[in-house]
């Protein structure tokens, strides 16, 4: 049996009036790739949030790795998101000042200590060593979206969330961040939860679920 | 690489990239800083300088005997009082003064008369090198006494004939001096009615060794020290008052103490309005980084990490500021002085840190609103842009 790294129970998030997440019970084991989808609006990023530590939930339970993310501080909810977690953005947020090797260091900076020639290996690793002293407007949006992922991985993560990571990519583009994290995902053994409005990005996880309203609707396993 | 260079490179790294706003927070700190080390070299090159006015005016204390009053009357009649001349103690009087320990500069005076041929002639008793320095005004034809030669008031060797390079006879009570007359004295004012004599030399002549008939002082420090020096030296002077006569020196100091409290809201004006400039541009500049700091948030930077990268902006914003301030400062300052006072400023060194002190205070007060703003910042939202 498979041991479960995320636990939810109940997990809710009003924003006022608004109920962006009802009460939704979630189990993903170690290592899986977990791909969720569904309408704008549907609480796939909210829920994303909530797991990713940078959002607290209105009400439920939830537990990351044996943490219950509902007790922690402002500082140890910090703590958990350099620690534990890597995130990989639709729209990079790179910082656009530094070089690409410098946006990976920036990341060391908060988990621990900035290291310049670990920060090379991990872009080389994303086929962008070539690119290691190009600032993030000099860069193309997948070349962007690689430097954003070789960031997501630098501190080892145990979890990589993607925020619609292809969403602003082309198809060819595309196709390559989602071998780069699958190869990337073999090596490292991260689990992976990943929300996509593109069902062939979605096909790439182990199982995929889909909101709508804030309420998990299916919920599908690969090659159902 | 070590965090605190890490930490170094990221700041100059984000100035760097804001130049526009980066430049105009500097220029903005350097206009507060330089206008605060202007008003500071000029207010402390002023007091110096209207120290060195105010000696021009000459002394500002006299010390003078007590007049002994007699009675004049017997038995139930009384006919009133007369005073009868009275002289100071030289060694005592120049003891008192040394004892009070103020710094000021004094002249020793004797006045008597001396008779030339059938006339009775006012003569003073001084210390010419004193006079010269303490009476600057005093314009001499001829040139200024040395050993034992005289100066005439120009209104007596007119009156006399008297001449430069004239040598003269004066009858004293206790003998006879023979003076050549050095040059003459034209101030006008009472001394050219006057001859002048080597202290010495008329104490000798008329008999009072060691006997004065006046002090003049001169206290060149603030009023509240003119007041302190007169409380002071009276006790110690036994038989004698002490009194104030330059008015003008009092007044010269009240005003540059109103000029000073002016200069000082000046400054107070500039940096509370510049301190407002430094506020709303860091608050563009945060707001408009709000991003940045979701992303550095989300990474799972700590808020005292985020906090050391902005307040090194701001240390770094205000060191430079300080320091062009200083050196902007000391540009308007020279201008200042040679346009009011045509006097060259003094270089004061210890104003830099005071300069940066100001440029540090602002660029941190500054900052200090955005940067709670920092420890709020909800990453989520800030990374929609909201």
């Amino acid at each position: 049996m498979m041991d479960v790294l995320i636990e939810t129970r109940g997990l809710t998030r009003n924003y006022g009036e608004i109920c962006a997440l009802k009460p939704l019970d979630l189990r993903v084991n170690n290592g899986e790739w977990l791909s969720i989808m569904g309408h704008s609006g549907s609480g796939k990023s909210t829920l994303l949030n909530l797991l990713g530590g940078l959002d607290r939930p209105s009400d439920g339970f939830i537990r990351v790795g044996g943490e219950d993310l509902r007790v922690l501080s402002e500082d140890g909810m910090a703590r958990y998101r350099r620690e534990f977690v890597g995130i990989i953005f639709q729209q990079h947020h790179l910082i656009p000042y530094l070089t690409a090797v410098e946006n990976i260091m920036m990341a060391q900076y908060f988990h621990s200590v900035p290291d310049e020639a670990e920060a090379r290996t991990a872009l080389e690793r994303v086929g962008l060593g070539h690119r290691l002293k190009n600032r993030p407007g000099e860069l193309s949006g997948g070349e962007q979206q690689r430097v954003c992922i070789a960031r997501a991985i630098i501190n080892s993560p145990r979890l990589l969330l993607g925020d619609e990571p292809t969403g602003n990519l082309d198809h060819g583009s595309t196709r390559v961040v989602m071998e780069l994290l699958s190869e990337l995902r073999a090596e490292e053994q991260f689990t992976i939860i990943m929300v996509t409005h593109n069902h062939e990005v979605a096909a790439w996880g182990d199982r995929t679920i889909y909101l709508d309203d804030g309420v998990m609707v299916r919920e599908e396993l690969k090659g159902d | 690489m070590q965090r605190n260079r890490w930490q170094f490179h990221l700041v100059i790294r984000a100035l760097a990239y804001r130049r526009g706003r980066t430049f105009l927070l500097i220029a903005v700190l350097s206009m507060a800083a330089s206008l605060a080390t202007a008003l500071g070299i000029v207010s402390l090159t002023m007091e110096k300088r209207v120290a060195e006015e105010i000696r021009k005016y000459g002394a500002n204390l006299i010390i003078m005997p007590e007049k002994a009053r007699i009675s004049i009357g017997s038995g139930g009649l009384n006919f009133g009082e007369f005073s009868e001349a009275t002289y100071l103690n030289q060694v005592k009087t120049e003891d008192a003064i040394i004892r009070s320990g103020i710094q000021l500069e004094h002249s020793l005076h004797l006045s008597g008369t001396l008779r030339r041929g059938a006339a009775d002639i006012l003569v003073e008793g001084v210390n010419f090198e004193v006079i010269r320095r303490l009476f600057p005004w005093w314009h001499i034809q001829g040139s200024w006494p040395n050993g034992a030669e005289a100066v005439i008031g120009s209104r007596l060797a007119a009156r006399l004939g008297i001449k430069v390079g004239e040598e003269l006879e004066l009858l004293g009570v206790a003998g006879v001096v023979r003076p050549r007359v050095a040059g003459i004295v034209n101030t006008g004012g009472e001394e050219d009615d006057l001859l002048y004599l080597a202290l010495p030399e008329l104490q000798q002549v008329s008999g009072r060794s060691g006997q004065l008939t006046l002090v003049r002082l001169l206290v060149t420090a603030g009023g509240e020290r003119l007041k302190t020096a007169m409380d002071r030296l009276g006790p110690l002077l036994s038989g004698a008052v002490v009194k104030e006569v330059r008015q003008v020196a009092r007044t010269s100091e009240g005003l540059l103490a109103k000029v000073k409290l002016l200069m000082m809201l000046a400054t107070v004006v500039v940096l509370i309005s510049a301190g407002s400039s430094v506020a709303g541009t860091m608050s563009a500049s945060i707001l408009e980084r709000g991003k940045e700091i979701g992303l550095m948030k989300a990474m799972g930077g700590g808020r005292l990490n985020i906090l050391l990268l902005f307040c090194g902006e701001a240390l770094l914003l205000g060191v430079t500021g300080g320091i062009t301030g200083y050196l902007i400062g000391n540009v308007i300052a020279l201008f200042i002085m040679q346009t009011v006072f045509a006097a060259p400023p003094g270089f004061i060194s210890w104003l830099v840190w005071a300069s940066m002190g100001v440029s540090l205070f602002l660029a941190l007060a500054g900052s200090a609103g955005p940067l709670v703003s920092v420890f709020r910042l909800d990453p989520v939202r800030s990374l929609r842009g909201e």
